[in-house]
């Protein structure tokens, strides 16, 4: 009876330490690792340009910036916007250079002339 | 087509409201009657008419969101886990911080033991890199090359040479719609220092060297400079196989009948440097009729785009095996690659007419003409038959020797120089 109960409780010791050890393997097969990635840059939040509460006597501009064909599709543009609104102005411009590029003397141009702007690319 | 790159253009701008419309692509090459018709219907991600959404643009009032100032910080914890190895590899990979293959995980031991290889501190900032022109720069340290360098499967020792592409702040993921490659070229005493291949198979997957340092510039581009997103920082149609490894390669130095590469851009023979290279691809010209390498060398480089913008030129390098570099040197007389390069700049023509029809050069190089920079300026004013030269100048046409010398084979890409950069700088 007494070799009965000790074969019981030496088989639960084994069973238990062979649990233990799972779990503990378990644990540490699990690693951490350091982060790639690169440091972007703040984003500093532009607030949005007031909007027209209308467009009656307005002056838009339409800014092409180069890409091959947009002129045509804003030439397209310019018409359709003049003949369901006669009363704003439409003017389209490309601006300087590759579309990469900024004209300065563009932005202050519609900064001082236009009420608003459209750019648009058409690739 | 580009929703998602419009939308994060603008978030990285500040402009997480601003209001957009899109019509149907491509508008390019399409007649003026389909652009009306683009303009008189609906846009193709929202439904609306594109008309009511110009309008409601410019004149709906602003919202609340709109109106907002203030910053918006994005910072990453530097640790990754706990988790098991398998999982960090789908994190990586579900992450897209990885080229689709299995990577070495960056485990701060083996970061530790890559950082060994620089005396640069691990916090030293190295520099910045964005994906194209338009989209923001990301800030990199050393120790966030040597992250990528060891999930490139990167050895220590080649440290210093990832440390000086990285150092570039050249993207290998340029984001353009037309799919660019770029190529880095390493000279100098750190080849075979380190291994590298210069001889058989040099531009192919046969050497640990040449395969881990470029794979790690592309995955350097990658998370060090948010590019390789697509539809977002990376457009490219179709993408370009070339940039698993950017055709990462040792110029063969000890059989170049000429200068190495980088002596003729003014390094010494001891100092250790890459160059880099970008463009489209490389091909080669068995097709050609022409029995001399420089006669065959000007047919292929005649089927390279020539533009030129504000910020780079068309350009051509050429890839001559050893054999063929001794065949130009010796027997068809050109005894330096600069008088290669001459030849094939005054050899290698166009027409007026075909130069300015070229896709490229109508939306790059007119602009610069219309502004009188010369010499595009005098072109237009040119008869359509007039022979122009296709590149801009022989600085544009380099030439690299690169091979086992089991072939008289060259090869071309249409890859123009951008810079160099020491290597030994960053031991």
């Amino acid at each position: 009876m007494k070799k009965g109960i000790n074969y019981s409780l030496i088989g639960m010791f084994l069973l238990t330490s062979l649990l233990f050890v799972n779990a503990l393997q378990a644990e540490e097969a699990k690693i951490t690792v350091l982060n790639p990635l690169g440091q972007p840059p703040p984003i500093a939040l532009v607030p949005m340009a007031p909007r027209l509460g209308t467009l009656d006597g307005k002056t838009i501009y339409i800014v092409d910036v180069g890409f091959t064909d947009t002129h045509q599709f804003l030439v397209e543009m310019q018409k359709v916007l003049a003949e369901r609104y006669p009363k704003a102005n439409w003017i389209v411009r490309t601006k300087i250079g590759t579309y990469f590029e900024d004209d300065p003397k563009l932005w202050a141009e519609i900064k001082e002339k236009g009420n608003g702007m459209i750019m648009a690319v058409g690739h | 087509m580009f929703e998602d790159l419009v939308k994060t253009t603008a978030y990285k701008k500040g402009m997480p409201h601003q209001r957009f419309t899109f019509v149907p692509h491509p508008v390019w090459g399409k007649p003026a009657s389909v652009h009306r018709e683009y303009i008189e219907g609906k846009d193709p991600i929202t439904g609306k008419p594109v008309m009511q959404e110009i309008i409601e643009a410019l004149t709906k009032p602003l919202t609340d969101e709109e109106k907002k100032t203030g910053f918006l910080e994005r910072t990453e914890p530097r640790i990754v886990g706990p988790d098991t190895p398998e999982n960090l590899q789908q994190l990586f990979l579900k992450n897209g911080w990885t080229d689709g293959l299995p990577i070495v995980l960056p485990t701060e031991k083996k970061v530790a033991e890559m950082l060994k290889k620089t005396s640069h501190r691990p916090d030293k900032l190295v520099g910045k890199m964005r994906p194209s022109p338009p989209h923001e720069a990301w800030e990199y340290t050393v120790e966030k090359v040597a992250i990528n360098a060891v999930m490139a499967g990167a050895k220590p020792e080649y440290f210093p040479v990832i440390l000086a592409i990285a150092s570039t702040g050249i993207t290998s993921l340029f984001s353009s719609t037309t799919s660019f490659a770029r190529m880095v070229v390493v000279n100098g005493p750190i080849c075979d220092q380190i291994g590298m291949n210069s001889g058989m198979g040099a531009m192919g997957p046969f050497n640990h060297a040449n395969a881990t340092i470029g794979r790690a510039w592309t995955l350097i581009s990658r998370n060090l400079s948010g590019g390789g997103t697509l539809g977002e920082t990376y457009l490219g149609s179709q993408g370009n196989n070339l940039s698993y490894n950017n055709v990462c390669f040792a110029e063969n130095e000890a059989r170049n009948p000429w200068k190495p590469f980088h002596i003729q851009k003014g390094f010494k023979p001891e100092q250790s440097v890459v160059s880099i290279f970008t463009g489209w691809g490389i091909t080669h010209s068995f097709g050609s009729a022409k029995k001399e390498f420089h006669q065959q060398i000007s047919s292929l480089l005649g089927s390279f785009c020539p533009y030129s913008s504000g910020t780079s030129v068309a350009g051509a390098l050429v890839l001559v095996d050893p054999l063929v570099a001794k065949d130009l040197k010796e027997v068809e007389g050109f005894d330096t690659k600069e008088k290669l390069s001459e030849w094939l700049y005054k050899n290698t023509l166009m027409t007026v007419e075909d130069y300015w029809n070229s896709g490229l050069v109508s939306t790059f190089t007119l602009p610069q003409a219309q502004l009188g920079v010369e010499p595009f300026a005098s072109w237009l004013k040119l008869p359509k038959d007039a022979l122009i030269p296709r590149f801009l100048s022989p600085k544009e046409i380099n030439i690299i020797v690169v091979g086992g010398e089991t072939n008289a084979f060259w090869q071309a890409g249409d890859f123009r120089y951008i810079g160099s950069a020491s290597v030994d700088a960053w031991k």
